[in-house]
């Protein structure tokens, strides 16, 4: 009589858990598909910020991209999901790798300036001429 | 200790002979094929560009190829930027904070000049190659140095005029210079003419250093065999044509001498493929006059050596062609 009591016990804790693990793996893809991700990107130059117009958006290692428009704004053409990595790049700035969250909706990035020293040779197909030789 | 030696020693020659030779199977044709048809207007949207680019391609090295023929026939050297920024940077060339200042803003120009208007100079080249590569998953870096040819004069080369790049091939480095492959500029004529030459693609690094000093020695790609600033400003002068045909330099190692009359003087060449012995002479010029010499040739498994004896004395710039190509520039002092 006693078994009998402990094995109907034990039979709705087992759904009421697998119910329970079950609701938290589906709502966990569910979310997974849902994140729009919009945003602003702007550039740090010397210590004041700017609006980045064109700025490129693009998911890393995957064929996604999109870019800034004039108020430096974006929408992701793609759904992410948790874990994605968005790359954000300017030509002449730093770039910045940013993870998806969960609760992530709306990014605020700031570039910074890169620190290059801007040089230019040019090639020359001249020839040669010695300032000795012209005598 | 013997096996860490044989090591350092496998891991040196392999980086001391990187070059193109090293993906003779690949054939080049379909990324170069990819990258004379894409067009583009603008870089606004380089990730595009990159992955239209790239993504029929199977290997990292057609993969940068492709970049790098689609950098050097799209981007234009702008000729008035340069002379612009080599003004200023000459004008605050003693004042560090003042030369910072101008550079920021320049940078500031041209890459809105390069985003929108395809338009560099060299470190937009270097930099452009780095991006581009870096979105497709390529490590590549900027080197900056000194740029040698027939036009910058010693003083020019006291401080770092020129940007190239080295890129990471499936784990060995390679040396390119997409500015000097783009074309060559005709100040006079205030234009840019597209003229690719393959010669800087995954240059050989011996070659490559007759006309580009790193500010890092480690940059040159030619370990302990890598010369000090004295040394490289004392060398031949090199043309387009040496990369294109030559494969090494060998001989004479610098770019003045003093000889007696009469004595017979040796260069010598390694060469990319074979040559007609009556392809190759020396123009010697002295002032306005010019005269044709026919060398002796001898040309012995891709070694060419050429032999000239030196009737006359004087002050004479020789320069070297093969096949109409102007090869290189030597400067001799004949004495009695």
């Amino acid at each position: 009589m006693k078994t009998t009591k402990t094995t109907t016990l034990q039979k709705p804790t087992l759904l009421l858990w697998s119910l329970f693990l079950s609701f938290f793996l589906f709502s966990n893809t569910s979310l997974a598909q849902e994140i729009l991700v919009k945003g602003v990107v702007k550039g740090l130059v010397e210590s004041e910020t700017e609006l980045l117009d064109g700025a490129n958006v693009y998911l890393k290692n995957a064929n996604e991209s999109t870019t800034t428009n004039k108020k430096g704004e974006f929408t992701f053409p793609k759904k992410l999901k948790k874990g994605d990595i968005l790359v954000f790049s300017y030509l002449g700035f730093e770039k910045q790798n940013i993870k998806i969250k969960e609760d992530t909706s709306f990014l605020t990035v700031l570039l910074k300036e890169e620190d290059i020293e801007m040089l230019g040779a040019l090639n020359s197909e001249k020839r040669f001429k010695s300032k000795r030789a012209k005598q | 200790m013997r096996l860490f030696l044989f090591i350092l020693l496998c891991l040196f020659h392999k980086n001391y002979f990187a070059q193109k030779s090293d993906f003779k199977h690949i054939n080049f044709s379909k990324a170069d094929n990819i990258a004379k048809s894409y067009k583009s207007k603008d870089l606004q949207n380089l990730n595009k560009i990159t992955f239209a680019l790239t993504q029929n391609l199977d290997t990292d090295v057609e993969k940068f190829r492709a970049i790098y023929i689609w950098v050097t026939s799209n981007i234009e050297n702008d000729y008035n930027l340069y002379l612009k920024n080599d003004r200023k940077r000459k004008r605050y060339k003693k004042d560090s904070i003042k030369q910072k200042k101008w550079n920021s803003k320049f940078q500031k120009t041209l890459f809105k000049k390069l985003r929108k208007k395809k338009k560099t100079i060299c470190t937009g080249y270097a930099y452009l190659l780095k991006e581009m590569s870096a979105i497709v998953g390529i490590k590549s870096i900027l080197v900056n140095g000194s740029g040698r040819t027939s036009t910058t004069g010693i003083e020019d080369l006291n401080y770092a005029n020129h940007t190239w790049n080295l890129v990471l091939l499936h784990k060995k480095w390679y040396l390119c210079d997409a500015t000097w492959a783009a074309g060559i500029p005709h100040p006079e004529k205030g234009f840019f003419q597209f003229n690719y030459s393959d010669a800087y693609f995954l240059a050989t690094p011996s070659l490559f250093f007759f006309n580009h000093f790193p500010i890092n020695s480690n940059h040159t790609l030619l370990g302990k065999n890598s010369k000090s600033f004295e040394e490289f400003i004392k060398m031949p002068i090199l043309y387009r044509g040496a990369h294109e045909i030559l494969s090494a330099h060998e001989y004479p190692k610098k770019m003045h001498h003093k000889i007696k009359i009469d004595s017979i003087f040796t260069f010598q060449y390694l060469v990319k493929k074979d040559i007609v012995p009556e392809n190759i002479k020396f123009i010697r010029s002295k002032g306005t006059t010019e005269k044709t010499i026919v060398p002796e040739v001898l040309l012995k498994n891709k070694l060419l050596t050429l032999h000239h004896k030196f009737k006359e004395k004087g002050f004479f710039d020789i320069h070297l062609y093969i096949e109409n190509m102007l090869i290189s520039t030597y400067t001799f002092e004949v004495f009695e």
